[in-house]
C-alpha cells in the first residue's frame, strides 16, 4: 500500500546530518586526541618507571658500594689486631704450651679454667680482662685514640658489643669484660674462622642476641702465627647490626617514603629506616627478584613493607661483604631501594588526571563546536531538502535564498534553475496531459457507445471470473438495469446457465487465460454442424450439446465466442465473451429441413407414381384383353406380359427402397466382378433396348470377391443405367476392369452428355437428379455409393469434358476374399 | 660456558693437583721406613715445579684459550660473576686446599707489592728473600724459620710476570701498590713451608 509522503518522516531525520557531522568530528578529533593522550600517558608511565627504576638501581648500587667499603674498612681495621705482634706472641706461647699437653690433660685444664672464669675469680679473670692486650682491644672499641704513626686521631665506632680473643683451644685470651663465656671452640663462628687451622674471615648472619637484647652479627678473624703458617687464635667482634649499618643507610631518604635498606638473601632486614632489624620482607615473592648478584631494578607486585601495590625496587648486592658472608654461611647481603607506590606513581596519576581532564574538555569543546558547525552546514541543506520536496510535489515556489558562498550556494542556484526549467516544461506538459486525458475519455466513451450499439451481448471478464464491463445489449438480454452492482459481480451470478454449460465455460475461460491470446477460437459464423440434414437419416440424430458453443438464457439460444483482450501495462488481461442470439436462426433451419423433407417426399411419391403408372396401365390393358380373349395361347401371352410388367414394377419399387427384397439378400458368396458386370449389362440392355449404343468390354483377370452378388449387380446396373440414359442417339460405353495393388479397378466411360461441374458434388446426394420427372428417382447413384461403401470401396464420377462421363470404382481385395 | 661448567673444570684441575700431591704423600708414607729422608730442599723443589706446571697449564691452556674463544673470562670476583678465577687466585685456592688437607706442607704466593695486604711478606726472612730474588731470580731463597718453638724449612722461588695479562692486571688494580710491571718482571715469590718437627 502506498503511503503518501507525510511531513513526519523528514522531521524524524531532521537531525540526522547534524548528528552524523558531530559524530564525524568527534571521531576525527576526539578519537586521535584520546588515543594520543592515552599513548602519552602510557609512554609517560613507562618512562617514569624506567627513569625511577634506573635511579633506584643507581642509588642501590652506590649505597651498596659505600657499605661495602665500610665493611671492608671495618674488617681491615679489625684485622690489624690479628697482625699485632704482641697478640701473636702471646698466642704462640699458648700454642707451644698446648702442644705439650695430651688430650686428657687439655680437657681437665679447660674444665678447670672454665669454672674459674664462670665464678669470675678475679685472680683468674683479671689478667684476661686487663693488661696490654686488652688495652689494644679497648682502643678499637670506642673513643678516640691516636694510632702510632698516624697524625689524625681515629674515631672508632660504638657499634661493637663485644670484642675478645681466643687461643687455638677456644679459650678466652683477652676480653673487654667477663660477659662472654670462656670456651668457644665448638661455636660456629670459631670453627668457621679457625677453618682447620688454615683460618678465614667469618661473618655470621644477623640474629637476636638474648644477652644483649638486640640483633647482632659477628665478625670472626683468625690470628695467624708469625709465619702465617697456621691460625693460632680467633678474634671475635660482635656488632649491633642496627647501629653498625644505620649510619650508612638510614640517612639516605628521598621524597617522603623513599629509602634504602639492607637485607640478606633470606629476605631478613639488617637495617631499614622503616622496618625493624631482624624482620622479614612482607612478601616472599620479592626475595628472588631483588637478590641476584648484580645491580638492577624491577617492577614488583608489592613493596615488601606490607603494601600490595605495584612498586619499583632497585637492588644491588654488597659484593665484598657478600664474598665473606657467602664463604661463611652462603648468605649474601643486598641493598634494596624503595619508594611507596602512592608517592612513586603520584606524578603519573596527577598526569593521568590532567590528561583525562584535558581529554574531557577537548571532547566537550569538539561536541559544542561540532554542533555549531554541523548546524551551519545542515541548515541550508535542510532548506534545499524542503525545496526539493516541494518541487517533487509540483509546488513550484520562489527561488531559494542561500548565501553560504560555497558548494551549497551553488547547489541552491542549480536547484533554482532546475525549478524554473521544470515550471516552464510542466506548463506545456499539463496542457498536453489535459488533451490526452480528453482523448482517452473520448475513446472510452466512443468504445462504450460502439459496444452498446452492437446488438450482441459483450462481456469483459477479469481473471477472477468477475464482470469488468458489459454492453447495453447484455443488460437488455439479461434484463439488468443497475450497472454499478453488476461490475465486479461473478459472471455466472449474472449469466445464469445450467451447471453443465457453466462448468464447460469455466474450463474454456481457464484455457484462454493460461494460453496465448492467439488461441484458435470457434467462430460465431462457423456453424457448429455443417451440411444439410439428411431427411432420410434417423430423425433427431443426437449431436452432443457439450461440444456446441451454445447456451440458453430465458428460453433463447445463444451461440457464444471467447476472445482474449490484451492487458494494459501492469494490469491483468481480460477475457471477452460475445453472445449471438441464434434462436431465430435455429428455428428457421429446422423449418427449412422440414420443407426439404416434404419436397423430397413429393418427388418420391410422384416418381414412384409415374414409374409404376406405365406398367400398371399395361397390366390393366392386358387384364382387360384377357377378359376379352378366349384364346388360351393369347391369354398365356398376355399373362406373360402382365408378369413382365409386374416384375418391372417390383424392380422400380426395389430401386426406390434401395433394398433387395428377393433371394437371400444378405448372402455373401465369392463372386467374379466381370460376371456381375456382364449381368448388369444384360439387365440394362434388356431394359433399354437401343441398337445405337455399343458396349465395349475389356475385362482383366480379377480375383474373386466375397460379396452379395445381387447388391453388386444392382450397383453396377444403376451406374450403367445412368450411362445409357446419358447417351442421346448413338454412342458407346467402355467397360474396363483390372486389378493391381490389392484393388479391383473398374472404369465405365460413356459418350453421353456429361455432368455439369456444378452438379458433380451432389451426384451422390439422395433425390438429386437432372432427369425429367418420372425418368429417374435420384436414388440410383446414392444406392450404388452405399453398396460400395459397405465393401470398403469408392465410387467417383468425372466429367470427360464434353465427351461424356467416366465412373471410377475401386474395391479393395482382402485375404479373405482371395480364398474361394 | 656457564658458571657451573667453569667451576667443574676448576675443581677437576684441583683434583689433578691433589692427586699429584697425594702420590707424593704416598711415596713418603710407604717408603719412609725403608729409604732415607728426602732433604726439604728437594721436597720444596719438587713441589715448586708441580705448582708452577699446574699454574702454567691453567694460565695457558685454560684461561687464555677460554678468553680467546670468548667462552668465559677470568675475573677477580669470579664467584659472583660468570667467570673463572685468575691464575693468582688459582694458586691461592690450591694453597688453601693443600693447607686444609692438614698434611703440614704449605705454600703461599707473596709479593712486596701485594694487592691484598695478607699476601705481603709475613716475616723479615720472607721480605729479604723477595728482595734477594729481585737481583737473582734463578736462585731460590732457603732457610730455617721458627714460630715459637716450631721450626720450619722455607724455600722462596721467584714468580715472574709470564705474560702481559699478569702485568697489566696488577698495574690496573686500584689496590695495587706498584703499577709499572713489565713482562718478565719478578712480581713476587712462591713460599713453600715444610715443618721440620712433628
Amino acid at each position: 500500500m502506498d503511503t503518501p509522503p507525510t511531513s513526519e518522516t523528514p522531521v524524524k531525520r531532521k537531525k540526522g546530518l547534524t548528528k552524523k557531522l558531530v559524530i564525524s568530528m568527534l571521531l576525527v578529533g576526539a578519537l586521535p586526541l584520546l588515543i594520543g593522550l592515552f599513548l602519552a600517558f602510557y609512554q609517560g608511565t613507562q618512562k617514569i618507571q624506567e627513569v625511577n627504576g634506573a635511579s633506584f638501581k643507581a642509588l642501590a648500587n652506590e649505597t651498596a658500594r659505600k657499605l661495602d667499603l665500610v665493611v671492608a674498612d671495618e674488617l681491615s681495621r679489625t684485622a690489624t689486631l690479628t697482625t699485632n705482634i704482641h697478640i701473636i706472641a702471646v698466642l704462640e706461647t699458648r700454642r707451644d704450651a698446648l702442644s705439650e699437653l695430651d688430650a686428657a690433660e687439655l680437657t681437665a685444664l679447660l674444665q678447670q679454667e672454665q669454672a674459674l672464669w664462670e665464678e669470675q675469680n678475679p685472680k683468674f679473670s683479671e689478667p684476661l680482662t686487663s693488661g696490654p692486650i686488652v688495652d689494644i682491644l679497648r682502643k678499637q672499641v670506642g673513643g678516640t685514640y691516636i694510632d702510632p704513626g698516624q697524625p689524625v686521631p681515629v674515631v672508632t665506632r660504638s657499634a661493637t658489643r663485644a670484642l675478645y680473643i681466643t687461643d687455638m683451644a677456644g679459650r678466652i685470651v683477652a676480653s673487654l669484660d667477663t660477659n662472654p663465656s670462656y670456651l668457644h671452640a665448638q661455636e660456629p663462628w670459631w670453627q668457621g674462622a679457625f677453618h682447620k687451622g688454615v683460618g678465614q674471615p667469618f661473618l655470621t648472619p644477623v640474629a637476636f642476641d638474648p644477652q644483649l637484647q638486640t640483633y647482632t652479627f659477628t665478625l670472626a678473624l683468625p690470628i695467624m702465627d708469625s709465619l702465617r703458617y697456621e691460625a693460632i687464635g680467633i678474634l671475635r667482634r660482635v656488632y649491633d647490626a642496627k647501629e653498625f649499618f644505620a649510619p650508612s643507610i638510614d640517612i639516605i631518604r628521598f621524597g617522603e617514603t623513599g629509602h634504602v635498606m639492607l637485607i640478606d638473601s633470606r629476605g631478613v632486614v639488617l637495617s631499614c629506616p622503616i622496618l625493624p632489624t631482624g624482620t622479614s620482607l612482607s612478601d616472599n615473592r620479592l626475595i628472588p627478584l631483588v637478590t641476584p648478584m648484580q645491580a638492577g631494578w624491577t617492577p614488583a607486585p608489592s613493596d615488601g613493607h606490607g603494601g600490595q601495590d605495584t612498586s619499583i625496587i632497585g637492588f644491588s648486592p654488597l659484593t665484598y661483604a657478600s664474598r665473606i658472608t657467602q664463604a661463611s654461611t652462603s648468605l649474601g647481603w643486598h641493598m634494596f631501594v624503595w619508594q611507596s607506590s602512592e608517592e612513586l606513581f603520584g606524578p603519573i596519576q596527577q598526569f593521568f588526571r590532567w590528561t583525562a581532564g584535558f581529554g574531557l574538555l577537548g571532547v566537550v569543546l569538539l561536541v559544542t563546536l561540532g554542533y555549531l558547525a554541523a548546524h551551519r552546514i545542515a541548515s541550508p541543506i535542510r532548506q534545499l531538502q524542503e525545496a526539493a520536496r516541494r518541487i517533487g510535489r509540483g509546488e513550484f515556489q520562489k527561488s531559494i535564498a542561500i548565501s553560504t558562498g560555497d558548494e551549497i550556494e551553488e547547489l541552491a542556484e542549480e536547484i533554482n534553475r532546475m525549478n524554473q526549467q521544470l515550471a516552464s516544461q510542466f506548463a506545456g506538459l499539463e496542457s498536453q496531459v489535459e488533451l490526452k486525458t480528453q482523448e482517452v475519455k473520448y475513446l472510452q466513451e466512443s468504445t462504450s457507445q460502439i459496444l452498446d450499439s452492437v446488438p450482441d451481448p459483450v462481456f469483459m471478464i477479469t481473471n477472477h471470473n468477475t464482470i469488468e464491463y458489459l454492453n447495453q445489449a447484455s443488460k437488455d438480454a439479461l434484463e439488468l438495469s443497475d450497472n454499478g452492482s453488476i461490475v465486479g459481480s461473478p459472471l455466472f451470478q449474472i449469466l445464469k446457465v445450467d451447471p453443465k454449460t457453466q462448468a464447460k465455460m469455466e474450463q474454456e475461460i481457464q484455457t484462454i487465460q493460461t494460453s496465448s491470446p492467439q488461441l484458435d477460437l470457434p467462430s460465431l459464423s462457423a456453424p457448429s454442424f455443417t451440411g444439410l440434414r439428411d431427411p432420410l437419416a434417423q430423425a433427431g440424430g443426437d449431436q452432443s450439446v457439450d461440444t456446441r458453443p451454445e447456451l440458453r438464457i430465458h428460453y433463447r439460444t445463444y451461440r457464444y465466442r471467447w476472445f482474449a483482450v490484451e492487458a494494459a501495462p501492469g494490469k491483468d488481461a481480460f477475457v471477452g465473451l460475445v453472445l449471438r442470439d441464434t434462436t431465430e436462426e435455429s428455428s428457421l433451419q429446422d423449418r427449412l429441413i422440414q420443407g426439404e423433407k416434404l419436397a423430397s417426399l413429393g418427388v418420391l411419391s410422384s416418381g414412384i407414381g409415374h414409374e409404376l403408372n406405365n406398367p400398371l396401365v399395361g397390366v390393366i390393358g392386358l387384364g382387360e384383353a384377357i377378359q376379352d380373349e378366349d384364346n388360351m395361347d393369347n391369354m398365356k401371352g398376355y399373362a406373360k406380359d402382365i408378369v413382365q410388367h409386374g416384375k418391372r414394377m417390383a424392380s422400380i419399387i426395389r430401386d426406390f427402397t434401395g433394398q433387395m427384397t428377393n433371394q437371400s439378400p444378405e448372402a455373401k458368396a465369392p463372386i467374379d466382378m466381370n460376371t456381375q458386370l456382364t449381368r448388369a449389362m444384360n439387365v440394362v440392355q434388356a431394359q433399354f433396348p437401343n441398337p445405337a449404343i455399343t458396349i465395349h468390354t475389356n475385362f482383366g483377370s480379377l480375383p474373386l470377391l466375397r460379396a452379395n452378388p445381387y447388391e453388386l449387380e444392382q450397383a453396377f446396373t444403376n451406374v450403367l443405367t445412368n450411362a445409357y440414359q446419358a447417351i442421346q442417339g448413338e454412342g458407346t460405353i467402355d467397360i474396363t476392369t483390372a486389378c493391381h495393388e490389392g484393388n479391383i479397378h473398374i472404369r465405365i466411360a460413356d459418350t453421353g452428355s456429361g455432368i455439369a461441374p456444378a452438379h458433380l458434388p451432389k451426384v451422390f446426394d439422395p433425390f438429386f437428379t437432372t432427369k425429367s420427372q418420372g425418368e429417374g428417382s435420384g436414388l440410383g447413384l446414392t444406392v450404388s455409393y452405399r453398396i460400395l461403401k459397405k465393401l470398403g470401396g469408392q465410387i467417383r464420377l468425372e466429367d470427360n469434358s464434353n465427351q461424356g462421363t467416366v465412373c471410377h470404382i475401386t474395391i479393395p481385395v482382402s485375404a479373405e476374399d482371395s480364398t474361394p | 660456558m656457564n658458571r657451573k661448567h667453569s667451576r667443574r673444570l676448576f675443581l677437576t684441575l684441583l683434583f689433578m693437583l691433589n692427586l699429584v700431591m697425594g702420590i707424593n704423600q704416598d711415596v713418603q708414607a710407604s717408603d719412609n721406613p725403608t729409604f732415607p729422608d728426602l732433604s726439604p730442599e728437594k721436597v720444596a723443589d719438587y713441589m715448586h715445579s708441580i705448582i708452577e706446571a699446574d699454574r702454567k697449564i691453567y694460565t695457558t691452556y685454560v684461561v687464555k684459550r677460554m678468553q680467546e674463544q670468548g667462552i668465559v673470562l677470568a675475573k677477580e670476583d669470579w664467584e659472583n660473576k660468570n667467570a673463572i678465577p685468575l691464575p693468582a687466585q688459582f694458586l691461592h685456592l690450591s694453597s688453601k686446599l693443600v693447607a686444609e688437607s692438614g698434611i703440614g706442607i704449605r705454600f703461599r704466593l707473596i709479593s712486596l707489592w701485594p694487592i691484598q695486604r695478607r699476601n705481603g711478606p709475613a716475616t723479615e726472612f720472607e721480605r729479604k728473600s723477595l728482595e734477594g730474588l729481585q737481583s737473582s731470580p734463578d736462585i731460590p731463597q732457603r732457610g730455617i724459620v721458627s714460630t715459637g718453638k716450631k721450626k720450619f724449612f722455607q724455600a722462596i722461588y721467584a714468580d715472574t710476570a709470564i705474560n702481559t695479562a699478569c702485568a697489566s692486571c696488577h698495574n690496573a688494580h686500584p689496590l695495587s701498590p706498584k703499577r709499572d710491571f713489565q713482562v718478565g718482571d719478578i712480581m713476587g715469590g712462591v713460599v713453600i713451608t715444610i715443618p721440620l718437627e712433628k
